[in-house]
């Protein structure tokens, strides 16, 4: 029986394609899993927030809780590293009192790097 | 003669087809959408479809792990199958006294629910020490009669001549086992593989009773437990469904041919 029958039967070829299709996937997982979550926090005028409060806040069974939170530096970035979830939601204070929407969070797999987009405050700063 | 045509029957066919895969649709559409199956009026078509609650539904639950046990517990069902309806199927082809006997006895076993015989058989898995363990969960499952049967006909189909003639150049009962029924079986051992992946993959009340600790739970076990720890999960608990649902269907799509040969010759020559 020649290489090409074997693999082209389908009791070979179905489970062979599913196994390097997930080989690939954790591959894929594996250069993309420090757990990096990153972004801005911008005014409505598109302006970077620095010294904003951004909070992650982490799916419990059926609510969500405060994780982590952190501090936007001078241009309005902010970093989490090392976050070990698939699923949260992001908030952004400052410290006049406003604060942006709560940003949903889902990720494909747990402590993907992933870039989301600016966090808007919700009050226009002066 | 003029022949009747045949769009009415493919009619009904598509008809009764679609039916059939209407419950399927719902549940793959509520798993990507995490809709409430009970919203009115129901979307047919999915809005805002995504595959985050299979993510949930992966990392929520330790589903690598009852997914492992499903597998283990799944081989080790099959190989059991294999080996033991084999064997008993083969010996069913041989004339010995009480060979009528047996096999009315295993008929009338078929009569039996499983229901029935839980308390003896929890008595015997306890006795044998294998509670909460693979073996104590794919024990019932070693061997089955209707396979047993299956083995029964399509050996019973192979002439005699071959099985004198290989016995008369040496072989063992095994050997010819081996080397001359199965290689002529191969519709009755798909048909003896898919069944008891079938059952064993969906068993849920014995791995209930003879499971004593979260780790040893499989997939149909995983789902109860999904349901009692969970809520406002609609959409992962579909998307759960559906990954129980897929080796299952994988495998049958695979195999259809062989599985329904194996049963409709099981039908015919016994």
């Amino acid at each position: 029986m020649s290489w090409r029958r074997i693999f082209g039967h389908r009791f070979v070829a179905v489970p062979l394609a599913v196994a390097f299709l997930v080989a690939g996937w954790n591959i894929y997982i594996a250069f993309n899993n420090g757990g990096i979550i990153e972004g801005e926090v911008r005014d409505r005028a598109g302006a970077p927030v620095p010294g904003a409060t951004v909070i992650f806040f982490e799916r419990n069974f059926i609510y969500y809780q405060e994780l982590r939170r952190t501090t936007t530096d001078a241009s309005g970035a902010f970093r989490f590293d090392g976050m070990q979830v698939h699923v949260g939601q992001l908030e952004a204070r400052t410290e006049d009192g406003s604060h942006s929407e709560r940003r949903q969070l889902r990720l494909w797999f747990r402590a993907q790097d992933t870039e989301v987009a600016p966090l808007i405050v919700a009050t226009p700063r002066g | 003669m003029r022949r009747a045509p045949s769009w009415p029957r493919h009619a009904i066919m598509v008809v009764v087809s679609f039916l059939m895969l209407v419950p399927f649709y719902w549940v793959l559409k509520t798993s990507l959408t995490g809709e409430n199956i009970y919203a009115f009026p129901p979307h047919i078509v999915p809005i805002d479809p995504h595959l985050f609650h299979y993510v949930d539904v992966w990392y929520l639950i330790p589903f690598p792990r009852y997914l492992l046990n499903s597998v283990i517990v799944t081989t080790m069902a099959i190989c059991g199958n294999l080996l033991f309806n084999t064997a008993a199927g083969y010996a069913l082809t041989k004339q010995f006294p009480g060979r009528r006997w047996v096999v009315l006895l295993f008929l009338s076993c078929m009569l039996i629910p499983f229901q029935a015989t839980i308390i003896p058989a929890y008595l015997i898995t306890s006795w044998l020490g294998v509670l909460n363990s693979y073996l104590g969960i794919a024990l019932p499952l070693l061997s089955t009669i209707i396979c047993i049967f299956i083995f029964k006909a399509s050996f019973e189909a192979v002439p005699r001549s071959l099985i004198d003639a290989a016995r008369v150049d040496g072989l063992s009962e095994w050997r010819i086992i081996v080397r001359i029924m199965l290689p002529l079986s191969k519709s009755a051992i798909a048909t003896n593989v898919i069944l008891t992946f079938i059952w064993s993959w969906n068993a849920f009340l014995w791995p209930l009773i003879v499971i004593r600790t979260p780790e040893m739970q499989t997939l149909p076990l995983g789902l109860a437990r999904f349901l009692s720890v969970m809520e406002d999960t609609t959409g992962a608990l579909f998307a759960f469904v559906v990954m129980v649902l897929i080796p299952g269907l994988t495998i049958f799509l695979m195999a259809q041919k062989e599985f329904i040969r194996g049963l409709t010759s099981g039908a015919t020559k016994g």
